[in-house]
């Protein structure tokens, strides 16, 4: 610690951006003195091409080996800087990014004598906290080229077959015996009328064909270890053996439940109000005539909207804000379906919004075309559904007629239900994934990383990650499936060396360190005379949850020491004169 | 409150077929029509479908006010044959309530 540093500081004033709030050019003159900088600059960009080249020239000529940059925040140009330490031979990890656009400039506008007071802190936090950096080397892992597919629902099936097509193994583990999910027990599906158990058993075929795939049905994950590119998991088979193998990646595509309504819920629990799965298994067995206990339907509603868009304000606990997205499309095709089996019957459908979107707004037409009749009403004032003598009298204020209040005596009620979260608690604390406010598992970015969550290697498809028809659970899996295969062709990841070290000659064993550890990372090993603590980098996520539970004070984060940290604390505090 | 009643749009077909089911509630029909009549065609229709008998039958001067112009019908972004609807509601007026053509 006490030898010498030699560091290069530049302060950007990024054109204005930094330069109109704080004085860039006090805070260079407040640290060209400061201890180990030996050189310090205030550049117009510290990202153009010309000022990447003065560094890289002035670290070579300098020899330093430490390099701040005040400018944006390290979200924006971390990566640029540390390709510029890379491409001088200066070690990445003695880079150190001061925010003092984010952080000062644009946060402090309105006084910029405290703002540039500030920057001078900040600047010299990231000098000391670079004074204190090693040089490290990044954490390389070989990917295992094989993956796991969680769910064999159309999603886990079609992700299966993509990677298997481009000559990666993959394991499918499915709960139930049979494979299929959902779309095995449904039959006629839009948009093409393709038969839901046909296009199952097509893929089917195809992953039976498949060297490169293995399937265990009745199977459930129960353990996950490691890291991307090389994770450990433990499967329970149908005969209750367990089986232990290494994967590169895991695609999660465990699917939807369809909403239960509660009871009483548009009149749920009475003799012919059904859910729309329910009708659908109905249409699809219906030879000639709709039948309900015996006798044909010839009156029916629907009622859509039932489990989404609830109200936040309402009574119930946790409500599905969100829209179901499948269920309009869903419930117009089948409509007209059920013209196509009995052209009789008398089809109301009681919508809030009807959201046959993009090419699924045909189906709405062809559901009129067949005389289906459209009813809307307020989501201020939802149908009531009850019983008369032998039938159920559906009450609805038409909004298309003025909100008249009209009364439909139908035989057959059916809610659209919407799809809800899959319960799935085991297998979200095995592999510590996020679930969303809505109950669904969370992606790292809803537009540009929609399949990544933030468990490097661990991809979310289909409905697991939300609301889709089966065309667009299959373009989300086809996605996780080019995800995994980029991660496991290109053999290695690298990881960031920021993990957890043990100081032996302190370390006692114990064990509150393993305790604390998330992920598994610490075991005991014996050194020299005594066992102490020790930490498996693969394992590693630098959480540094361990640091604060050791009574010995005897384990530092890599690039995060407790000693920098104190330094930049110091820094922080030190009078601006 | 009006009682459905899905029978109702058979009875109305039996002089030519009602048919607007094609109507998407745009009201185009109602902001053509020369005759500034509010209520036809796009309400009128929708009582004929839900099978609201009274609704239509008391709005017998609104039915008969039409000029036939096909201003609406030219218009409409569905192509619902409105004439002949109109044709049909008239027929079903006179019938039941200035008792002709019976038989």
């Amino acid at each position: 610690m006490s030898d010498k540093r030699r560091i290069g500081v530049y302060v950007c004033h990024c054109g204005g951006n930094i330069s109109d709030y704080v004085d860039v050019e006090k805070v260079r003159d407040a640290v060209k003195d400061d201890q180990d900088v030996v050189i310090s600059k205030n550049v117009m960009f510290a990202c153009s091409d010309a000022t990447q080249q003065e560094m890289i020239e002035d670290i070579e000529k300098e020899k330093l080996d430490g390099l701040v940059v005040a400018s944006c925040s390290p979200m924006l140009h971390l990566q640029t800087f540390k390709a510029v330490a890379q491409r001088a031979n200066l070690n990445q990890y003695q880079y150190t990014q001061v925010n003092l656009r984010e952080q000062c400039s644009w946060t402090h506008r309105d006084n910029m004598e405290k703002a540039t007071e500030k920057g001078i802190k900040l600047v010299r936090a990231g000098i000391a906290r670079t004074r204190l950096t090693e040089p490290l080397v990044n954490i390389r892992i070989e990917t295992k080229p094989k993956t796991l597919v969680i769910g064999g629902g159309v999603s886990g099936l079609r992700a299966a077959l993509a990677l298997a097509d481009l000559g990666l193994a993959v394991f499918i583990v499915e709960k139930e015996y049979e494979v299929g999910g959902w779309t095995k027990k449904w039959g006629k599906m839009f948009p093409n009328n393709k038969i839901g158990s046909e296009t199952i058993n097509t893929l089917r075929e195809q992953i039976r064909q498949h060297e490169a795939i293995t399937l265990f049905t009745g199977a459930e994950l129960i353990k996950k270890e490691g890291s991307v590119g090389d994770f450990a998991v433990k499967i329970k088979l149908v005969n209750h053996e367990i089986i232990s193998f290494d994967v590169g990646a895991i695609i999660v595509a465990t699917g939807f439940d369809s909403y239960e309504p509660f009871d009483g819920e548009y009149g749920y629990g009475l003799n012919g109000v059904v859910t729309l799965p329910q009708f659908k298994e109905m249409v699809d067995k219906s030879n000639g005539s709709l039948n309900l206990n015996g006798s044909r339907v010839k009156n029916l509603a629907y009622i859509y909207c039932v489990g989404s868009r609830q109200p936040e304000d309402g009574d119930l606990e946790n409500p599905n804000l969100y829209c179901s997205r499948y269920c309009c499309s869903a419930a117009v095709h089948t409509a007209s379906c059920v013209a196509d089996v009995d052209p009789g019957i008398n089809q109301y459908h009681l919508y809030r919004d009807m959201r046959t979107y993009g090419k699924y707004e045909v189906m709405f037409e062809d559901a009129g075309n067949k005389k289906s009749l459209f009813v809307r009403f307020d989501g201020e004032a939802l149908p009531e559904v009850k019983e008369s003598d032998d039938s159920l009298i559906v009450k609805v204020n038409d909004m298309l007629d003025g909100g008249e209040e009209i009364e439909i005596g139908v035989d057959l009620v059916v809610l659209v239900t919407g799809m809800v979260p899959r319960k799935n608690e085991n297998l979200t604390n095995i592999l510590k994934i996020p679930i969303g406010l809505d109950g669904f598992y969370n992606e790292i970015h809803p537009k540009l990383r929609p399949v990544e969550t933030v468990v490097a290697g661990i991809f979310i498809a289909g409905s697991s990650q939300g609301p889709k028809t089966l065309a667009e659970s299959v373009i989300s899996s086809l996605s996780a499936a080019s995800k995994s295969a980029g991660l496991l062709m290109k053999g290695y990841v690298d990881l960031e060396p920021f993990i957890a070290e043990v100081n032996t000659d302190k370390c006692i064993w114990c064990g509150e360190c393993e305790k604390s550890c998330p992920y598994g990372a610490i075991e005991k090993v014996f050194c020299d005379t005594k066992e102490v603590a020790t930490v498996i980098s693969a394992l590693c996520k630098g959480g540094g949850v361990c640091i604060p539970d050791c009574p010995e004070d005897a384990i530092e984060l890599k690039g995060y020491s407790d000693n920098q940290i104190k330094s930049m604390i110091d820094a922080l505090m030190k009078e601006v004169v | 409150m009006s009682i459905v009643n899905p029978s109702f749009i058979e009875e109305m077909s039996r002089f030519t077929e009602f048919n607007a089911y094609a109507c998407i509630n745009c009201g185009s029909c109602t902001a053509l029509c020369p005759m500034g009549i509010d209520l036809l065609p796009r309400r009128m229709f929708r009582h004929v479908m839900l099978g609201l008998e009274d609704k239509v039958l008391e709005n017998t001067e609104n039915i008969f006010s039409c000029l036939l112009c096909k201003m609406c019908e030219e218009n409409c972004p569905k192509d619902v044959p409105i004439v002949d609807n109109i044709k049909s509601i008239r027929w079903y007026i006179n019938r039941e309530i200035f008792k002709l053509g019976r038989n």
